[in-house]
């Protein structure tokens, strides 16, 4: 007895100091992994770090695309789509709905916060210089802040959660995160991310701005202006966003006065068709002539770093065959390569058909909008929304050079919703004629002049900032000669050849945000920004119409789901906008 | 104590050996095949049936035998003894006939009556097709169905599967074909250009063409089969009406004013052939169910009446009528034309450069439509050809619709006044004026009638700008042209 207790007493006593050793005996930082500890070090390792968020942000596009695009009128679900998506596009989305998961976007949010705690303690222990660390810490808070807004459009109330945490579940505990309702989020987001140091794009010539396998970087990342624009707007705060909208308006306006100042983000021209993106015809009048290989769709296709490519876009991220994540937009929308899971609505066909062109020289009126020709193609007999293919499929070929070369891109941000969104803000802050000539012809078609003499025309310079735009052309005689910088705006209709639309003048205000909205439809159609703005303008009118009645058209005229489309209404009439938070 | 537990674990390892000796026949009792009929092949299964031994027979004289005791599935229809005695003996006699006549009853899928609740159409061995709908198969009832066997399907049945000759056979052999019809559709045969199983003996160094070897590079085929339907085709199921001869000459001879040629055997020729391209269809009609209109593959209204119908014949792949009347309308056999103004196939001099396909909207049809417009091309009398085939003599009443909405860029816009003309067969042809193009006129413009005189095989037709250089004056336009025959 006395032997065996003995024994049992030396086990333990050998489990206990095995225990307390282990913490010495084992505590060997791994020589072929970076231990977290090892990680922030010096800016490099914080480069990385946000080329690692940016890498893993990616894997959202797809879904981003689903939820923005699916859940309103422009995009529709295929024969081949799975119950998932089809869920998402009638609105009858249950807890179980991978794609209704909010959780990959709190995974990319607590990496953002980890990332950001780690930068205040690089900054603390001066790792990082002062204007480096602003530059990242800004870029990645901007970051998680488009994603809570993201969340907040898609799922209504949800947790605020600012610290890292190491599990992402740990979020679902509500006790610790109470869910804030959207409104009050848009509050902590505004607050936030106006805090933050700096707000510019990476200058040029820094880590982050580079040119890496034959890519350059520059639009790799959020626009914090444009964020902040949006998330004012969100709040109608519509003088605090039309001034940041504004001042990434004037992006291009310094420096060498030529194209690039006349035409980077000012929806100008350059008499290049590589640059202006017009909807425009070899021979005007011949609708078989419509120009395909250069001009609007060329937007879709050209390089990075190309002049059409910069002026237009303002947030794209590439797709690459030589580089991971794979392209997740072919395998949703091609029928080639991919699985061909969602297509143009009926209601798109439908709302570019309803528009007619500007009458030519030749006679006659294109009677379509010829942006919806250029947006899709029926490949093998089936419409394809092809604005995320053209680096894949040819558009001459209907085929890819490639298979398996897929190639392509995430459109995130242009210019035409810049001047959409300026215009919704102009427009709501009493600026109808403004906002109306960014919508229709232009700035100086909008106030044009009756002779020469343009010095009091073309002009909003009586107005307060940043509704004072100067775009007076006195044309190659006129006296005083001027040459102003917004002279060469031309407007989105007038540069998709549509003519400009009559307002009534009673009902200015709302004729015109509509317009605002349908024109975005019509212009940026599957760009993964629909959702978006119809709920905040149905949040902002008090009106669930103006979301249902649009869903309920396309469900309508769905082959497929059409007979979701009266509950599918209902649901939205009663401001159940949201998809159910679990996962 | 431990003598129990020994005791008790010699027990349970008895226990365990006993079980494990059981086990193989418990599971061989389980798994073994009890149906009798598995163990039997379909030869096997036909072969212990004495109702069936007369077929068991033929089987074996045609070698199918062999065929369905393999072990590929197959299903049999086999006919009973009392159901195969009445096979004529010109078949028993001639094993390529018997051959083919016990093939038509085999098919290498597996027809259960319960399954084929829509009618069916089986491949049988003999490459001809039979329907089977539940318990029927064509004209016979299965007696006792779905007996199965190792490798298929055994049916009995109270009827014989004959193989019959399909349509072009029924025409070829069968003294029951309308003669004069028959024999001109015999005489379709041609030689047709058709390189498929050509042999290529070089290549022409000067324009790199493969150069065929004599007599390979065409086939001797049926203009009948190309142009209208292949009735050879034992897949698909025709209709097809015979005219006695009475009834051919007479109807030949109704058509024969719409179809002049130059020479009176063309003329026949042409007119013949006009009449019976409409004569078969690709639908098959039952002799109860017929209705009195039957629409050809060219639109042509074939007024059936069921007395004029002499005889039915039920071939493989549908049926034969042989009709004592058909009387097809002219007004129903001639077609309108309709030409859209942008598919020309000639033009006086190439102006593509001033010619514009223009996308617009028509408020009166609240449809788009595409039309044409030369403008600019500085040619006097320019045309535009259109071409239209098998044109018979008649004559057509001519429309067009032509929008003149062509305003000058500089303001103020102005319509211009422009004319133009038609010329039907030569773009002098002076058979209509010249027309004003009216401004912003969606309508069909009735231009007047002209008379084609001779059948033509291929016909053009002009739209003729007016006779001057000056561009305000001598643009062309048209969305469409109709050609509406007029009797």
């Amino acid at each position: 007895m006395m032997k065996r207790n003995l024994i049992l007493s030396a086990v333990v006593l050998l489990f206990i100091t095995g225990i307390t050793g282990c913490k010495k005996l084992f505590d060997i930082k791994p020589k072929d992994t970076l231990d977290e500890s090892q990680m922030y070090q010096n800016v490099y390792d914080a480069d990385a770090a946000v080329i690692g968020i940016y890498g893993k942000f990616m894997g959202l596009a797809d879904r981003y695309v689903v939820l923005n695009e699916l859940r309103a009128d422009l995009l529709d679900v295929t024969n081949n789509a799975d119950e998932n998506l089809r869920q998402l596009s009638t609105h009858t989305v249950t807890e179980s709905n991978p794609y209704a998961s909010p959780k990959p976007f709190y995974e990319l949010i607590l990496n953002c916060n980890d990332v950001l705690e780690h930068f205040l303690v690089m900054k603390k222990e001066n790792k990082m210089k002062e204007a480096e660390f602003n530059q990242r810490y800004s870029d990645i808070g901007a970051l998680r802040s488009f994603l809570y807004l993201q969340l907040g459009i898609h799922y209504g109330q949800v947790p605020y959660v600012t610290s890292s945490l190491k599990n992402v579940d740990d979020v679902k505990n509500s006790a610790n995160f109470p869910k804030l309702p959207f409104n009050v989020l848009l509050d902590s987001l505004v607050n936030f991310t106006e805090s933050l140091p700096y707000k510019d794009v990476y200058p040029t010539g820094t880590n982050l701005n580079i040119s890496v396998d034959g890519y350059t970087t520059e639009k790799f990342y959020v626009n914090k202006k444009v964020l902040l624009g949006d998330l004012y707007l969100w709040k109608n705060n519509y003088q605090k966003a039309a001034e940041y909208y504004r001042q990434v308006m004037e992006t291009g306006t310094q420096g060498v006065v030529d194209g690039r100042y006349y035409s980077f983000y000012k929806l100008g021209w350059d008499s290049d068709g590589a640059i202006d993106h017009y909807i425009s015809y070899s021979r005007a009048g011949d609708a078989s002539t419509l120009i395909w290989d250069s001009q609007w769709r060329i937007m879709f296709e050209q390089a990075y770093g190309s002049k059409g490519f910069d002026r237009e876009w303002v947030w794209v991220l590439p797709f690459d065959s030589k580089f991971q994540p794979e392209n997740s937009l072919i395998k949703l929308f091609s029928p080639v390569g991919g699985s061909y899971l969602v297509q143009p609505s009926q209601q798109v066909f439908d709302l570019w058909k309803s528009e007619t062109q500007k009458v030519s020289a030749q006679g006659g009126a294109v009677p379509y909008d010829a942006r919806g020709v250029l947006s899709t193609m029926t490949i093998g007999g089936q419409p394809v929304a092809m604005k995320f293919l053209y680096n894949y499929i040819n558009y001459a070929t209907q085929s890819p050079a490639s298979v398996l070369t897929k190639s392509g891109k995430w459109f995130l941000f242009r210019e035409t919703q810049l001047h959409l969104r300026f215009a919704e803000a102009a427009n709501r802050a009493g600026k109808y004629r403004l906002a109306w000539g960014f919508w229709n012809n232009g700035i100086s078609g909008a106030y044009p002049a009756p002779g020469s003499d343009v010095t009091l025309y073309h002009n909003t310079l009586s107005e307060p900032y940043p509704f004072n735009f100067d775009a007076r052309n006195s044309g190659s005689s006129g006296v005083p000669y001027y040459r102003s910088d917004w002279y060469r705006n031309i407007g989105i209709r007038n540069r998709a050849n549509l003519p400009n639309v009559d307002i009534p003048v009673a009902d200015s205000l709302l004729s015109i945000e509509s317009g605002l909205i349908k024109e975005e439809a019509l212009e940026n159609a599957f760009e993964g920004t629909r959702w978006a703005d119809l709920l905040r303008v149905a949040i902002r009118r008090n009106d669930p119409s103006f979301i249902a009645d649009k869903v309920y058209d396309k469900l309508r005229k769905s082959g497929i789901s059409s007979g979701a489309a009266s509950a599918a209404r209902a649901k939205l009439m009663a401001k159940d906008w949201y998809l159910p938070f679990k996962w | 104590m431990i003598s129990r537990f020994k005791w008790f674990s010699s027990f349970a390892a008895c226990l365990a050996i006993l079980l494990l000796n059981s086990c193989s026949k418990a599971t061989d009792d389980h798994n073994s095949v009890t149906d009798p009929s598995l163990n039997k092949n379909l030869l096997e299964l036909i072969k212990s049936n004495p109702q069936l031994s007369t077929f068991a027979k033929y089987l074996t004289q045609t070698g199918y035998d062999q065929v369905i005791a393999s072990t590929k599935d197959y299903t049999v229809f086999a006919p009973s003894n009392t159901a195969i005695a009445t096979l004529d003996a010109t078949v028993i006699n001639d094993p390529v006939k018997l051959k083919k006549f016990v093939g038509n009853h085999i098919t290498a899928q597996l027809c259960n009556t319960n399954s084929v609740t829509v009618t069916k159409r089986l491949l049988m061995l003999s490459g001809k097709y039979n329907n089977m709908l539940r318990a029927k198969i064509e004209l016979a009832n299965i007696t006792t169905a779905n007996q199965y066997a190792s490798n298929g399907l055994l049916q009995i049945t109270d009827n014989m599967l004959p193989a019959l000759d399909n349509c072009w056979e029924f025409l070829n052999n069968n003294s029951n074909a309308a003669a004069k019809q028959k024999n001109f559709m015999l005489s379709l045969f041609r030689n047709v250009y058709d390189v498929t199983n050509a042999i290529v003996t070089g290549v022409n160094p000067i324009t790199g063409d493969p150069i065929y070897q004599a007599g390979t590079d065409s086939i001797y085929t049926n203009l009948f089969w190309n142009k209208v339907h292949d009735l050879r085709n034992e897949s698909k199921q025709y209709t097809l009406f015979m005219l006695a001869d009475g009834t051919w000459d007479s109807e030949v001879a109704k058509f024969l004013p719409y179809y002049v040629t130059n020479t009176t055997d063309s003329n026949t020729l042409v007119t013949s052939w006009n009449v019976v391209k409409d004569f078969a269809v690709d639908t098959v009609y039952d002799p109860a169910t017929i209705p009195d209109t039957v629409l050809s593959k060219f639109g042509t209204k074939l007024p059936v009446e069921k007395s004029a119908i002499v005889k039915t014949i039920k071939t493989s792949n549908g049926i034969v009528y042989i009709m004592n009347k058909l009387n097809v309308q002219p007004a129903s056999k001639f077609k309108t034309y309709l030409i859209q103004g942008e598919n020309y196939a000639g033009y006086l001099v190439n102006r593509r450069s001033n010619t514009y396909f223009r996308e617009k909207f028509n408020p009166v049809t609240g449809n788009n439509y595409t039309d044409v417009l030369v403008y600019n091309h500085g040619v006097s009398s320019f045309w535009l050809r259109y071409d239209i085939e098998e044109v018979p003599s008649i004559k057509y009443k001519a429309y067009w619709v032509a929008v003149n909405d062509f305003i000058l860029a500089v303001p103020p816009a102005v319509p211009l006044t422009f004319t133009q003309k038609l010329a039907p067969g030569l773009p002098t042809a002076t058979t209509f004026p010249y027309t004003t193009v009216t401004e912003k006129n969606y309508n069909e413009v009735y231009i007047g009638e002209f008379t084609n005189s001779k059948y033509s095989p291929v016909y053009n037709i002009y739209l003729v700008a007016a006779a001057t250089t000056v561009k305000e004056t001598n643009p062309l336009m048209c969305d469409y042209i109709k050609l509406v025959p007029s009797l």
